[in-house]
């Protein structure tokens, strides 16, 4: 009898929003292509469950009550979240595996990979803390 | 899974061949001039800027929603709320705000193009190829800007076809964009008696682009093709607009055309070079050589005879040669008579000696060369040395043929070229078995 198996939640980040800014159409044609036929591929094999791109401008809301609503004109970065996929996989390794497949890495951009924690980890805490004093 | 989050589900059909090829090469071109024509020709660089991050937002967002139904339309819509938000956000026109705003508005993207959008678009890009290929610019700022601007190449590429650095490229275009700036360069397709010296310098850019392509001596053989398809796609915008479709600029067409189509023959599937008795025929194009007798065809209606009617006329006759042997020699040895006249240059020459060769023979081709003038020109030109090698070979005379094709190889940086060159030099040695004897 097959153990059950649980798989467990990822999500790749790709990070950088400047690596596009010196390729030509036709590169630009060959990434979005690569990265389309990549998606598409997970999306068919249950790897990814899903992913959006994001725009580089928002909003920042800080301060008590969110006093603070500021513009966020992200510069060019680096670090600016562009977009990210929801992965459905067996384990960390695997999700490296496919973060390491995106096609945008050689042009400079980052894949940021985090695991969904399963439940908070303060109450995950407490209930170790319950279960280790019951 | 954090079920507060929504998430968009996976496009239902996202196929990498849904793009046609070069869709955003040939559409960052047309989007480049419909902008230029509403900034004004000044503003070239924001209008690069618009179609980059145009490029960049598809890029961003057709791998999660998949391909647009109409990507072009998609593109043209995307531009033009790209151009408002920066126009409204930077106040870029100051007191010319309000009427750039309505014209980029009043810009048709609808996926039905109309007849009268579609005129415009082949307005602007001739306008934007008359700008680019001013006679006031330097020569290469000129062809580096054609092949950024009208063809959608980056600055990397560029330097790739040309062999320099990419550096040297942005020079040539910052240089470039200057001289327009500085010399006020209209965005205008010349009229009158403006038109006929303009129109040339436009031909000679793209003639120089397309050799580019078509020579075998430099850059990689991808771009290579990549530029003579483009040169092909301007001469025949040039030769199909009633103002410009002259006698030469069909003349040029044909030109390109017919040597195009020979292209897929010149080698064989290992990548080794063939010569013209060597090529398998049937792999020519044959509707790229009914292109070219077409505007061949229509190059006759006039006076004028060009450098490229005669090199179109040589093409043409290698073209309608059902084979090598029954290659109509003579009439390729009369244009290069003619054209020897109009370009009395080394290069041609050479090229008439391998005409004679076939015609009177190879000593009176080796005569010939001996005797010409400015031949110290061809002294570090690799096909001089490859076509003497040729005929001392012909003549059997082995040590001497031997010594060119070596020559012939030190000149040439191109590994597939070193290569046929170093199987002819083969054949000047004695064989092993000779050898040995």
């Amino acid at each position: 009898m097959d153990a059950p198996r649980y798989k467990s939640g990822h999500i790749i980040f790709f990070r950088g929003n400047d690596w596009d800014k010196n390729l030509s159409p036709e590169e630009l044609q060959r990434v979005t292509g690569q990265f389309m036929a990549w998606f598409e591929r997970l999306s068919r094999e249950g790897k990814a469950i899903g992913g959006a791109p994001l725009e580089n401008e928002g909003k920042i809301v800080s301060g008590s009550r969110g006093r603070s609503v500021s513009d966020g004109p992200f510069a060019e970065s680096k670090e600016a979240i562009g977009g990210y996929f929801m992965l459905d996989v067996e384990s960390m390794e695997e999700a490296v595996e496919i973060a390491r497949e995106c096609p945008i890495l050689e042009y400079g951009a980052k894949v940021e990979v985090r695991p969904v924690a399963p439940q908070c980890v303060q109450m995950r805490k407490a209930q170790q803390f319950a279960t280790a004093v019951a | 899974m954090p079920d507060e989050v929504e998430i968009q589900s996976a496009p239902p059909n996202a196929d990498i061949s849904q793009l046609a090829d070069h869709l955003f090469r040939h559409e960052s071109a047309k989007l480049v001039s419909v902008l230029t024509r509403i900034f004004g020709i000044e503003r070239l660089d924001f209008a690069e800027d618009v179609v980059q991050e145009t490029l960049a937002k598809a890029l961003r967002t057709w791998p999660y929603y998949g391909v647009p139904a109409n990507p072009a339309a998609w593109l043209t819509q995307a531009a033009k709320n790209l151009a408002l938000d920066l126009i409204r956000r930077e106040k870029l026109f100051r007191d010319k705000e309000a009427q750039i705003i309505t014209s980029i508005e009043n810009w048709s993207s609808d996926s039905e193009m109309t007849a009268q959008f579609d005129n415009e678009l082949k307005d602007g890009r001739l306008r934007l190829m008359f700008a680019c290929c001013h006679p006031d610019i330097p020569v290469e700022s000129q062809t580096a800007l054609a092949l950024k601007t009208l063809c959608g190449f980056s600055p990397a590429e560029i330097a790739k076809a040309f062999l320099t650095t990419e550096a040297a490229v942005a020079k040539r275009l910052t240089r470039a964009k200057q001289r327009i700036k500085e010399l006020k360069i209209p965005f205008e397709i010349p009229a009158g008696e403006d038109l006929a010296p303009r129109l040339d310098a436009v031909l000679q850019t793209l003639y120089l682009l397309f050799n580019e392509g078509y020579k075998a001596s430099s850059g990689e053989s991808l771009i290579r093709q990549d530029l003579c398809d483009e040169a092909i796609r301007l001469v025949a915008l040039i030769a199909g607009h009633p103002a410009t479709s002259t006698p030469r600029a069909h003349a040029l067409g044909a030109l390109m055309l017919l040597n195009a189509a020979r292209l897929p023959a010149r080698v064989d599937d290992d990548g080794n070079i063939l010569r013209l008795q060597e090529q398998d025929r049937s792999k020519w194009r044959q509707d790229l050589i009914a292109r070219g007798i077409m505007h061949l065809g229509r190059s006759a209606g006039g006076e004028d005879l060009s450098e490229y009617h005669l090199q179109a006329g040589i093409a043409a006759c290698h073209c309608t040669a059902p084979d090598y042997d029954s290659t109509d020699w003579r009439r390729i040895l009369a244009l290069y008579d003619q054209l020897l006249e109009i370009d009395p240059s080394p290069v041609v020459a050479l090229n008439r000696a391998v005409a004679l060769a076939n015609v009177e023979g190879t000593r009176a081709a080796r005569e010939f060369l001996g005797t010409l003038q400015g031949r110290a020109a061809l002294d570090s030109y690799h096909l001089y040395f490859a076509v003497l090698g040729e005929f001392e070979l012909q003549l059997q005379n082995f040590e001497s043929a031997g010594k060119h094709f070596s020559r012939a190889m030190e000149l040439t940086e191109l590994e597939s070229e070193r290569a046929f060159l170093n199987r002819r030099l083969q054949l000047c040695r004695p064989s092993p078995s000779q050898a040995a004897a």
